[in-house]
């Protein structure tokens, strides 16, 4: 009589402070009335350039966005007084091109919201600065561009405050702190944006958010609600359930709401991961974000995903190489439609470039940026989406410099630096948001055939890409290649021997082969790496009652009970081994309250009916 | 005049400037935070730093705890004045200004750019670091924190400032490279 729930299991992903977002990078402003740019007026060097006929255009258009009271930019450049306050620091910043701070060069694929100025108009505020900086007709200056103040897409449906400030020091090396916000929905929910107001703009680089269904980053707080440290981030999901989004938060981030049919679940218990990179300011700061959800009613019809292209492995600079070249290349296995890229590297990155080459031959540049600042990261959108065949090879090459003439370098003098998670490791990944297309439906999850591709590809290039074995071995299980998953769970295993998912995993998976006497000593190594694993308790308890130990299971099963007491499952097969045990008064109560939490549950009915007639024939 | 006095006048050219400069103080002049003309230079037999800022650059505002920090290493030793060129800066700003960014130091209003000039300051923040004698012996970037706009170091390597306060305290000549600092240009607000 005794009904378990299937073992449980996890998805890792490499969340790499990278993954998931539902908000355009893009920095062009909620403008009505948003100036034409007019910045080739078409002036010959003879003629005068003023402020209100030739320069307020550009700068209206390309700057007041951030330029303003409230917003990230530390000086307003609003009219001609607040931009002659700064008209030579405007014209070497603009020359430079560290302002606007957009870093792709011009290229045939169009981003959308392009914040790159024309050599044109850099000229034109060089020769307004020339002349005298001279005002001009104030009939020629355009309107004052108008910005929607507070929540830029209105009201939020919901809004959730960090629970806790982060008091950042006035000085000392860039932060990386995570906020936790819980998601207090009692269903699941569809989301068409998220709006990100990082607290105080001026001290928050950039900002994303990680969705994370499983809680699994609680256990890195202190205590509920403190947030915790960190740049890179893994979050662990037990379904294929693969990142789909890219909510993504820089300066002057419009939010950016995402096209019907392309919502993002939101189901109970989701915790959304705000991972933000703030810079001291030279005083104290008070950070304290919160986050605006709108959500809709139209449940996603389309589903992307977040293709992750990465060689940390390959990640070993010398000191003082100046050139350092890191590849991959990934062939993609179906049709998809490419929506958006995102580029990472740490601080020493230099020139960073992707490449498609499509099944004809052609050769199309996916981005380039040839001076890459961390600092300006963003996620760059498509103006229209690219459509990428099957067979089409997308490559990336990132060249790092670790000499002593790349100023951020972390290190003075430079030393030798490897892939990973802190910000004086470097990193080598690129993530592309597409969509698949001209698939057929019948042959299930078109973003499986990526899945497993990619984690094949990736367990080819690094066979000690633990992430790698990892996935490749829970895309097997998925599809019932039992035996297959759990050759590659112990090849995870064995490159990480006291990682708790993956021995959780492994586990799982020995029990769903019917092997839970093997089981049992991975799931001791998960609870002996993380005590308090729900999924360790659960899946022992469930391994320990294969073997017909109920005392152990039930002893398990209470200890994961106390971790969720809310999780119906758990109550059911408490329930189920005291059943065993004969101690049937107990028994029944926990049936009782499995049906409490979850009334929906004919295998605990069942159970319960056939303990009411055991007990009654006693 | 003396000979003697002619000798050093010929072979000190810094003082023939700043003897010219402090003449023309009567004209342009600096204030304190209570409207009071100030000479930094005058009555002090201590090194002087007058430190560059302006409370609209955000590089000025991230040296804060750097400049607090030095000022504290010298106390006693050098003068240090911190000097406010944006003449439409009032007296309450600045020390709104001193208050949020947690310094101890006096603050100059320098609205006509006397002290701009006397130190010869092009960028916030940069210093002037005057000896004894009230010589300028070095002008320009406090550390090469930042490479460029937007592009700071982990932290500086080079740290022009303190060397040239030692030189001063030692008689010892600065090692002048002329670099400039990074930041926003004091020329923009004229």
């Amino acid at each position: 009589m005794l009904h378990l729930r299937p073992g449980i299991n996890s998805w890792l992903r490499d969340a790499g402070w990278t993954v998931i977002l539902s908000l355009a990078a893009g920095a062009v402003a909620t403008l009505s009335g948003k100036p034409a740019r007019q910045a080739s007026s078409a002036a010959t060097p003879a003629e005068q350039v003023t402020f209100n006929h030739d320069v307020a255009p550009i700068i209206f258009h390309s700057c007041s966005t951030c330029h303003r009271p409230g917003e990230a930019a530390p000086f307003s450049l609003l009219n001609y007084s607040d931009v002659k306050k700064h008209a030579r620091q405007i014209v070497d910043v603009t020359q430079s091109r560290a302002m606007p701070p957009w870093l792709p060069q011009p290229q045939k694929l169009k981003f959308a919201d392009e914040l790159r100025l024309s050599d044109a108009e850099i000229r034109m505020i060089q020769r307004w600065v020339e002349q005298g900086e001279i005002e001009g007709n104030p009939a020629d200056v355009p309107a004052q561009p108008k910005f929607v103040e507070g929540w830029r897409l209105g009201k939020p449906d919901l809004v959730l405050t960090a629970n806790k400030p982060l008091t950042l020091p006035p000085s000392g090396t860039d932060t990386y702190w995570n906020f936790i916000f819980p998601v207090p929905i009692q269903q699941t929910r569809w989301v068409k944006a998220i709006e990100i107001r990082p607290g105080d703009k001026r001290y928050v680089h950039h900002a994303n958010i990680l969705v994370d269904r499983e809680g699994s980053s609680r256990q890195r707080e202190t205590e509920p609600g403190a947030g915790f440290g960190g740049m890179e981030i893994r979050i662990e999901s037990q379904v294929f359930d693969p990142d789909s989004h890219l909510l993504f938060w820089k300066p002057g981030t419009v939010p950016y709401v995402e096209p019907e049919g392309m919502a993002l679940r939101l189901d109970k218990g989701t915790d959304l991961i705000l991972n933000t990179h703030l810079q001291p300011s030279g005083k104290p700061e008070v950070i304290q974000p919160s986050i605006g959800i709108y959500f809709t009613t139209h449940p996603a019809t389309k589903l992307p995903m977040l293709l992750q292209l990465e060689n940390d492995a390959k990640l070993d600079i010398p000191p003082g190489q100046k050139d350092f070249v890191v590849t991959d290349e990934f062939l993609l296995p179906i049709d998809v439609d490419l929506l958006a890229i995102y580029p990472h590297a740490h601080y020493l990155g230099k020139d960073i470039q992707a490449l498609a080459t499509l099944p004809n031959g052609t050769t199309e540049t996916l981005i380039h940026i040839p001076q890459w600042n961390l600092n300006w990261q963003a996620v760059y959108r498509y103006a229209e989406p690219v459509r990428l065949p099957k067979g089409t090879r997308v490559s990336l090459r990132y060249v790092y410099d670790n000499s002593e003439e790349n100023p951020l370098n972390p290190s003075h003098p430079p030393a030798r630096v490897r892939g990973g998670n802190r910000s004086s490791d470097e990193m080598c990944h690129l993530w592309l948001q597409v969509l698949p297309v001209n698939f057929d439906p019948a042959r299930g999850d078109p973003r499986m055939l990526l899945q497993e591709a990619l984690a094949r590809h990736n367990v080819e290039k690094n066979p000690a890409d633990f992430e790698a074995h990892y996935n490749l071995a829970a895309m097997l299980q998925s599809k019932e290649k039992i035996e297959a998953a759990i050759h590659e769970y112990q090849l995870a295993v064995g490159l990480r021997p006291d990682d708790a998912a993956a021995n959780n995993a492994l586990g799982a998976a020995l029990v769903a082969a019917n092997h839970p006497e093997q089981a049992v000593q991975y799931l001791r190594a998960a609870l002996k790496a993380r005590p308090d694993y729900f999924d360790g308790h659960y899946n022992l308890g469930f391994a320990l009652a294969g073997q017909n130990d109920f005392a152990g299971a039930a002893e398990q099963f209470r200890l994961a009970s106390r971790l969720q007491p809310q999780d119906a499952n758990v109550e059911a097969n408490l329930g189920a081994a005291l059943a065993q045990l004969g101690d049937f008064p107990a028994a029944r109560s926990h049936f009782l309250r499995a049906l409490q939490i979850d009334p929906n549950q004919p295998i605990v009915k069942e159970n319960l009916d056939a303990l009411q007639k055991e007990m009654n024939s006693h | 005049m003396s000979a003697g006095t002619m000798l050093l006048r010929i072979t000190s050219a810094a003082t023939v400037l700043l003897a010219c400069t402090a003449l023309g103080f009567g004209q342009h002049t600096a204030f304190d935070l209570e409207g009071h003309v100030v000479d930094p230079l005058a009555h002090s037999s201590k090194v002087v730093v007058l430190v560059f800022l302006r409370r609209d650059c955000p590089v000025s505002g991230r040296y804060a705890p750097v400049i607090q920090q030095i000022s504290k290493a010298y106390a006693g030793r050098a003068r240090f004045w911190l000097v406010y060129p944006d003449k439409s800066d009032s007296a309450q700003e600045i020390r709104k200004y001193l208050t949020e960014y947690g310094y101890h130091l006096a603050a100059l209003r320098d609205p006509e750019h006397t002290l701009v000039k006397l130190g010869r300051a092009q960028i916030t923040p940069e210093v002037a670091v005057f000896d004894r004698s009230h010589r300028l012996v070095y002008d320009g970037r406090i550390d090469n924190w930042y490479a460029d706009l937007g592009r700071a170091r982990p932290a500086p390597t080079t740290h022009e400032l303190e060397e040239a306060i030692q030189a001063a305290f030692a008689g010892k000549p600065v090692h002048r490279s002329e670099v400039r600092g990074v930041g926003c240009y004091i020329s923009d607000l004229e």
